[in-house]
């Protein structure tokens, strides 16, 4: 093909509105089959979000959907095509922290807290879907508290699809449990 | 002297669990038995849901109530071991406990009803040879008049009959399909349609029924092959548990994982001639639509929700998720299947070998009836050869409605 020849392979494309970590992205035409992942890499640089196994299985590519109800729920983007969060709001991993002006980092969440304090982070892999459930939790925990006494099967619960190649499932684990009993209200009963 | 007699008796125990039956056998009757009772799938019915084999308990859910599958093992308290082989052939066949109670037709006896004396002693020596398990299964509670077990007289002498189908053959290897298909493998315990009193409509042998939700599709041969069937495919589907047209799912699972894969490839063969015919009709193929194209609002949910898994162009990811591209859910007539497992997902399968898909999540939160409409309209149409012609209400209808 020389320069002068149009290529006839075309890429359907579409615009794409969609707000991340708070902030409005520009609006863009994006390849319709685009993945969600690949969006976030690509488009906004922001490679925080994990592609691991491609498949949906071992959620390291998991992002929070905020609801308009102030609900939020985890969505796999390695699965999900970028234009399903059209018009959404969503939060990747690297809005969990406070920054400065600067975007430098002046105060990590409570669940970031936690998982560094129980040294939860080993690879890092699996890190910003761990980070993102977790958040997801213990917002709901925040909204629908639970009785202390079904804490830790709750968590697992909420958990216990993501995946870790180390298998630091224990320091998670507790470093979850630490964050939701730091955070109020989020258990009812005697602790 | 005394340690090596005590050992002899405590050897002597060990094998008194072998009951007298087994041991009269010989080692082919007990695997041609195996082979037989697998072919017939006892195992659907008669494994307890904790995975002990032939223990009973499973509950077969019917219009007329709760029918529980029975411990069949050689347990004299709770189990076979008191009947004869006489009395499990009149059972497996006649439907007919040596004590004169007629057992439900969740059993299925009419079925078996043409099982040969030697294939039942057979399958009998086979059962006797299993480990006698001390469990009873639950009693079968039917409400009024269904609990009236002596009506079935009645019910047996109505609907005993001959099957009726479009695949015809002579051969002996299509007469052993029919054997392994209509007899043994019951297949059209699910693939029948059933009349008002729960009895198989042998005019419409395995035109398709509705269980548990889901559709059995028609397995005669010009449906077969309209959704792109042929008796190699066929094979391959039976033996792997899925195909280029799929993989099982629903009911269809487990009876691949207790029956068909063990079966030997000739019988097999014989399933596929039986139900295909000596001369099968040739498979049609569904011409390229070029919906795919079109940014039609089904397209744009399929690239959202399905395509990262299934394939932008349908072509799916090998031991991840089937291919939409031949797939034989979207070109049966009733898209019932298709909206079922969107709204439900399916869980993880294993298959031969290393072989899987990975679990399928349900849509039921994220597609409104309208769009998952709009999707399994875009998919049928695309890869279905299917008019549009599904719209919420039918979706509605499909998820909400007890079948």
């Amino acid at each position: 093909m020389t320069p002068e020849e149009p290529n006839t392979m075309t890429i359907s494309t579409r615009p794409l509105k969609v707000t991340i970590n708070g902030q409005a992205q520009p609006v863009e035409d994006i390849p319709e089959e685009l993945m969600m992942l690949d969006y976030l890499h690509e488009y906004r640089n922001l490679t925080g979000t994990r592609f691991g196994c491609g498949q949906g299985m071992c959620r390291a590519c998991t992002v929070i959907v905020d609801n308009p109800d102030g609900s939020s729920e985890e969505v796999r983007t390695c699965i999900t095509g970028a234009h399903f969060f059209d018009g959404k709001t969503i939060r990747t991993v690297e809005g969990h922290a406070q920054r400065d002006d600067a975007g430098e980092v002046k105060a990590l969440s409570t669940v970031q807290q936690q998982f560094l304090e129980h040294f939860s982070f080993q690879c890092s892999y699996c890190a910003p879907g761990f980070v993102n459930a977790a958040t997801v939790l213990v917002e709901r925990l925040q909204r629908e508290p639970v009785p202390r006494s079904q804490l830790e099967d709750t968590i697992s619960e909420a958990l216990e699809s993501h995946i870790c190649r180390c298998t630091g499932y224990v320091r998670y684990f507790e470093a979850v449990r630490d964050a939701v009993l730091k955070t109020p209200g989020t258990t009812t009963g005697r602790s | 002297m005394r340690y090596r007699s005590a050992l002899t008796t405590l050897f002597a125990l060990c094998l008194g669990t072998t009951p007298a039956w087994a041991a009269d056998a010989d080692k082919d009757t007990l695997e041609r038995g195996q082979y037989l009772v697998r072919a017939a799938d006892c195992a659907a019915c008669h494994t307890r849901k904790d995975g002990t084999p032939y223990a009973g308990g499973r509950p077969i859910e019917t219009p007329f109530g709760t029918v529980y599958g029975t411990n069949i093992t050689p347990d004299k308290e709770f189990g076979i071991g008191d009947y004869s082989a006489d009395a499990f052939y009149h059972a497996l066949t006649e439907g007919e406990l040596p004590d004169g109670t007629q057992l439900y037709p969740a059993m299925p006896y009419t079925a078996y009803h043409t099982i040969p004396r030697e294939d039942s002693d057979a399958m009998y020596a086979y059962l006797m040879s299993l480990k006698p398990v001390n469990i009873q299964a639950p009693e079968t509670e039917l409400s009024w008049p269904f609990s009236m077990r002596w009506t079935l007289n009645f019910w047996n002498v109505m609907f005993a009959g001959k099957d009726a189908r479009d695949s015809d053959g002579q051969s002996d290897t299509w007469k052993r399909g029919q054997y392994l298909v209509d007899v043994l493998g019951h297949c059209g315990e699910c693939h029948t349609p059933r009349n008002s009193l729960g009895a198989v409509n042998r005019d419409k042998h395995l035109q398709g029924a509705v269980i548990g939700g889901y559709e059995a599709p028609n397995l005669n041969a010009k449906p077969l092959a309209e959704r792109g069937w042929t008796p190699q495919a066929l094979r391959t589907f039976l033996r792997e548990g899925m195909s280029e047209q799929g993989s099982m799912f629903s009911e269809m699972y487990p009876v691949f994982h207790h029956s068909t894969r063990h079966l030997h490839d000739e019988d097999l063969k014989a399933m596929s001639v039986y139900l295909m015919g000596d001369t099968p009709p040739e498979a049609t193929v569904v011409k390229a639509n070029d919906t795919q194209q079109t940014d039609s609002a089904g397209r744009r949910h399929y690239l959202n929700v399905c395509a990262g898994c299934h394939g932008a162009d349908g072509e799916g990811i090998p031991h991840v998720a089937v291919a939409m591209k031949g797939n034989t859910t979207l070109r049966l007539d009733s898209a019932r299947n298709l909206v079922k497992v969107i709204h439900d997902g399916i869980g993880a399968q294993s298959f031969n070998g290393f072989e899987r898909m990975q679990a399928m999540p349900g849509f039921a939160d994220q597609l409104s009836d309208a769009e998952m409409a709009e999707l399994v309209n875009y998919l049928r149409q695309t890869w279905g050869g299917q008019a549009r012609s599904i719209d919420a209400a039918t979706v509605k209808d499909l998820t909400t409605t007890a079948h």
